[in-house]
């Protein structure tokens, strides 16, 4: 693969509104890195450290300042906690209802607001007597108690990106995600096959895309130069989620390791991935838009 | 030898290890300078001297784990990928940074137990170094956002079950 595909950039859309505008600046999208996992590296060293320095002050408590330090140290992380909460907060509103990852991160933005809460009353109990030469035993459990919920929570932050995907790739798209998956059911599909409607599929925006699951078979629906055009939702690489990806004339980019297709043919353009997709055919029949399913073979 | 490759690489985990690691120094470092501008401006005094020797040691101590996990990863990658040279600079410029980081230790073992206000050289080096990490920082978060390394890559069996279960054509196993 030559990977020049990969670093051609989607052209960005012109009608967009403010929010969008905003939402894509928390988003990192012009910096194309995601912010909240830059900025969560302070508070988890910081506090971190902080923990680390009330120890020394139990193990050393000839050293002076430790006190002190450890109090810094963990001001400066919860302040930066907070900054890290308002881009962690867009990037939440931005996974799918039904993605695997959902629940990851409300869990994620629980354990959060749990260990804000309690770095700030420990802030607040040891205020009084940073002159201590070792820390007492109240703030140092409430500092144990917040390295636990830390590490718990930056692990499962971890696992929203490398195991789940979110926010992976995000910055090559230029359009809103999918925010649900459209259920669909059909009749058993007869010799000719079956022509399902797709009503969203009339107000979509150019290069918008929809994800849509007929009978357990989940498909992306996108518009490109006014013609519509549906093929599995999974890539065939690692299974990265193509109703997300980005759109270059006929191609769609996985979002996760940049295998292209041609949305016309399924075919793959290039690498990573080596399958072509599953495509599926549109058509208009009286007024409505929708997808003709081939008549399903048991083999499949 | 491949238990340890495990255990750098995070399979016990279920997380790359690296992406871990490398939270310490990536908040010690540009938390000293912080700690140094502060005693620079005369706010903190001793205390923040010594709060930012300790956290340019906490980082290096970090960075010593970082770096071969960091290297597992990178050996990981396709040489043809390009993924592979900013992987590459990523590494060079992480040297750079922890050489900086441990000369500008070097030079605050003198006085950091009475100064109240930070020297000019490690000062200087505070600066330097942090600007040097935040692009290597950022080509690193590169590599996982914009190409994907490591990303699925211990989940792949879930989404391969996902993706099936969606009635998706699927690569080999």
């Amino acid at each position: 693969m030559n990977g020049a595909r990969s670093r051609k950039r989607e052209a960005p859309i012109s009608h967009r509104s403010k929010i969008e505008k905003l939402k894509d600046f928390l988003e990192g999208k012009p910096l194309r890195h995601p912010i909240h996992p830059m900025l969560v590296h302070f508070p988890i060293g910081l506090l971190l450290l902080s923990f680390l320095i009330d120890l020394a002050s139990l193990a050393f408590p000839s050293v002076p300042n430790l006190v002190r330090d450890s109090f810094y140290a963990m001001l400066l992380g919860l302040i930066m906690a907070l900054v890290a909460a308002v881009p962690g907060l867009v990037d939440y509103t931005d996974i799918r209802s039904d993605h695997p990852g959902k629940r990851t991160a409300i869990a994620h933005m629980i354990l959060n607001f749990m260990l804000v809460v309690v770095y700030g009353i420990n802030l607040g109990v040891r205020s009084s007597s940073l002159l201590d030469p070792r820390i007492s035993m109240g703030p140092l459990i409430l500092s144990l108690i917040g390295v636990g919920l830390l590490s718990a929570s930056g692990y499962l932050g971890g696992r929203l990106v490398y195991n789940q995907g979110i926010a992976v790739g995000r910055h090559k798209r230029h359009m809103p995600t999918p925010r649900d998956t459209i259920h669909l059911t059909t009749p058993i599909p007869g010799a000719e096959g079956v022509f399902v409607p797709i009503m969203a599929a009339q107000q979509l925006r150019e290069r918008e895309t929809l994800r849509v699951e007929i009978s357990a078979q989940i498909m992306t629906i996108v518009k490109i130069d006014n013609q519509l055009f549906a093929f599995q939702e999974f890539c065939s690489h690692r299974f990265g989620p193509l109703s997300e990806g980005s759109f270059d004339g006929f191609n769609v980019q996985c979002p996760w390791h940049n295998s292209c297709f041609d949305v016309r043919t399924g075919k793959v353009t290039n690498g990573p991935a080596k399958v072509d997709l599953k495509i599926f055919e549109m058509e208009m029949r009286e007024g409505k838009v929708g997808i003709l399913l081939p008549r399903q073979t048991k083999s499949a | 030898m491949k238990w340890l490759l495990n255990i750098l690489k995070g399979k016990w985990l279920g997380h790359p290890l690296h992406p871990i690691l490398v939270h310490v120094p990536m908040a010690m470092w540009p938390g000293a300078l912080i700690f140094d501008l502060l005693s620079k401006w005369q706010i903190g005094g001793n205390a923040m001297v010594r709060l930012s020797f300790y956290a340019i040691a906490f980082g290096l101590i970090a960075s010593l784990l970082a770096v071969p996990a960091g290297l597992v990863d990178w050996t990981g990658i396709k040489k043809e990928k390009p993924a592979w040279k900013i992987g590459l600079y990523h590494l060079a410029l992480n040297v750079v940074v922890t050489a900086l980081f441990a000369i500008n230790l070097g030079l605050r073992l003198q006085d950091f137990r009475d100064a109240s206000i930070v020297a000019t050289a490690p000062l200087t080096l505070s600066i330097l170094g942090t600007a040097i990490l935040i692009a290597s920082a950022y080509l690193g978060g590169r590599i996982t956002y914009h190409y994907g390394i490591s990303v699925a890559r211990m989940s792949k069996d879930e989404w391969r079950e996902i993706a099936q279960a969606g009635g998706a054509n699927l690569p080999p196993e």
